[in-house]
């Protein structure tokens, strides 16, 4: 675990550095980032124009909700971006043998190919000023004992996303890609960005359970804003079931993978 | 160090039925086809020899490489490295091979080449020492100073393999698995590859075992080889050895006389005997045949008296030609030469 750790930070550093030798890239990243926070805070604005709130959130609540999404999301994106890679081609190609012929545990070698990504970080900048500049238009009760927890949720999030990310990308083991399915799953998790209160009844359960992304932004929004409720004590019992599965899907099909190719 | 033993493999491969209702009932019901990759190879390679592993593309020598790198199971026989089974411990056996595969890279594609190394170094707990060490020596070798900075996606093929071939050297592996060490590399960059290979394993008595296409890298980093043929080993010994059982010599015969190309070879013929005598250019013949036949000396003695020597020419047979006189015996009675 020590080792892990200490790795961690040696690729910290190789990430954080890759951002400064690759500025332009960054600050375009961010850019782009910036670019769609405002199209959807604009596109808040709009149907705040109309009603003012929807299925009880105001305009201040539901930009909250919208930084915490991106936040989540960029928590992932910094840490997995290279699972896409696994869904894309690793498998298909057999590239996959490189991560295999290193002293740490496989999906640690994978992910370390980019780890801290400089796009995910500049998300989580993003997300985090929404956050910032959407909490100055509210009245928050925030108490040590509350951050910390939000904290701890921001994480069980990003857990989620993660878990959704390896589980779909493993399915490549067993059907060479999983490309198509990944993007069709990740066009699900801009309901993130809605009050779960929205969708109907069976929605609510698919979003929670299923593929759980209410958990990457409703929940730890809901609770900064509106206190505990039944989902928060559930999100990490569901995080930690979603993402036993993903690794045990993951350890099945590096058990099969058979290095196909040249 | 290295021990292949009854190695077999099997993919299964699923068959494509063309068109697109070939599509949908493939979708129903697969035709699985069986590929024999290996079937039933040994070999063993003692501590310190650098072996090269050689055969006709689909012989199977990928998939030996795989297997003994730990990324492929085989489906029956069972192979050791350095005395441990490559899939029951895989940290260990990481620590204890380096691998080249070719065509595919172990560098972290988006991260400078350098940065690939300070990973490697921290991922195998090398010593700050021995890490700088290694990174001297490489720089000296391969040139890596140049392309150090540079991200590895960005790097041409040679300059990527040179980077490749120094990743997969640098935690001191005691086994070494090139597979296709130098493809793509122009003459210039093949030497460094091997001045750096020779440099490393003499250095540190590493066992080597090499695929290639190229007969160079073979003859300059090996002095053992192992042949398969049709997923079996057919011959396992020294490259001197080897070369020397060429069936066919050749003997190349430059003149100058007023004799006619076609008077010259007839005679040349009907005086060995048992040989095959061409027409190679103007004023130059050709004389191949058993190693016993077609020696030098029986031409001379055959164009004496009637034309002037300028030049005689006897090359060594080509590992080339070697193998594939190997393969034809073999492929005789099946499995024979063992």
């Amino acid at each position: 675990m020590r080792r892990y750790l200490s790795l961690s930070l040696l690729l910290t550093g190789v990430g954080l550095r890759r951002i400064l030798a690759y500025r332009s890239d960054f600050f375009v990243g961010i850019g782009a980032f910036a670019l769609r926070v405002v199209m959807h805070a604009l596109l808040l604005g709009v149907i705040y124009q109309y009603v003012s709130d929807i299925a009880g959130w105001t305009f201040d609540e539901a930009l909250l909700l919208l930084g915490v999404a991106m936040l989540v999301r960029g928590l992932d994106h910094a840490f997995t971006d290279q699972l896409w890679e696994l869904g894309r081609k690793l498998v298909q190609r057999g590239e996959l043998v490189r991560y295999l012929v290193r002293p740490v545990h496989p999906l640690f070698s994978l992910l370390s190919e980019r780890f801290c990504y400089p796009e995910g970080i500049g998300e989580v900048l993003a997300g985090l000023a929404v956050i910032f500049y959407a909490a100055g238009g509210l009245e928050l009760d925030l108490g040590a004992g509350r951050i910390v927890l939000f904290g701890l949720l921001l994480l069980v999030g990003a857990l989620v996303f993660a878990a959704v990310k390896l589980l779909l990308a493993a399915l490549a083991f067993w059907t060479t890609t999983s490309l198509q399915v990944m993007t069709a799953v990740y066009e699900v998790a801009d309901t993130a960005r809605y009050p779960l209160d929205v969708f109907p009844v069976p929605i609510r359960v698919v979003l929670t359970s299923v593929i759980p992304f209410a958990l990457t932004g409703f929940v730890p929004a809901d609770y900064l804003l509106h206190g505990a409720g039944v989902l928060t004590w559930l999100a990490p019992v569901i995080a930690g079931v979603l993402t036993a599965l993903a690794l045990l899907a993951w350890s099945r099909g590096v058990r099969r993978f058979e290095a196909v190719g040249p | 160090m290295i021990e292949a033993h009854e190695l077999s493999k099997v993919f299964k491969v699923r068959k494509m039925r063309p068109g697109l209702w070939g599509a949908v009932r493939g979708l129903v019901s697969a035709d699985v086809e069986e590929v024999r990759a290996l079937d039933g190879v040994s070999f063993s390679v003692p501590a310190g020899e650098r072996t090269a592993y050689l055969g006709v593309n689909g012989a199977g020598k990928s998939t030996t490489i795989k297997a003994l790198a730990g990324v492929l199971t085989p489906t029956s026989g069972h192979c050791r490295v350095a005395g441990r089974d490559p899939r029951a411990d895989r940290y260990a056996h990481a620590r204890t091979i380096g691998v080249v595969f070719g065509h595919r890279t172990q560098l972290w594609w988006d991260l400078p080449v350098e940065e690939s190394f300070r990973i490697l170094a921290r991922l195998h707990d090398m010593s700050k020492e021995d890490a700088a060490l290694n990174r001297k020596l490489f720089d000296e070798v391969l040139d890596l100073g140049e392309i150090a900075h540079r991200p590895v996606r960005t790097l041409s093929l040679g300059q990527r393999m040179r980077a490749e071939v120094a990743a997969a050297l640098f935690h001191n592996p005691r086994v070494l698995l090139l597979d296709e060490p130098t493809i793509g590399l122009d003459l210039l960059l093949k030497e460094a590859v091997h001045e750096l290979v020779n440099r490393v394993v003499a250095d540190r008595g590493t066992t080597v075992l090499l695929t290639s296409h190229d007969v160079a890298d073979i003859t300059a980093i090996c002095e053992r080889v192992v042949v398969v043929d049709s997923g079996r080993d057919v011959y396992t010994g020294d490259l001197d050895d080897l070369l020397r059982q060429a069936p066919t010599r050749t003997v190349r015969l430059d003149y100058s006389g007023d004799i006619s190309p076609e008077s010259l070879v007839s005679h040349v013929r009907h005086y060995i005997g048992l040989v095959q005598v061409e027409i190679v250019g103007r004023r130059r013949i050709k004389v191949e045949g058993p190693p016993d036949l077609a020696t030098p000396q029986a031409v001379l003695n055959a164009v004496s008296g009637l034309v002037t020597v300028t030049d005689l020419v006897a090359p060594e047979p080509t590992l080339g030609e070697v193998l594939r006189a190997l393969y034809v015996r073999t492929a005789e009675p099946a499995r024979g030469a063992r």
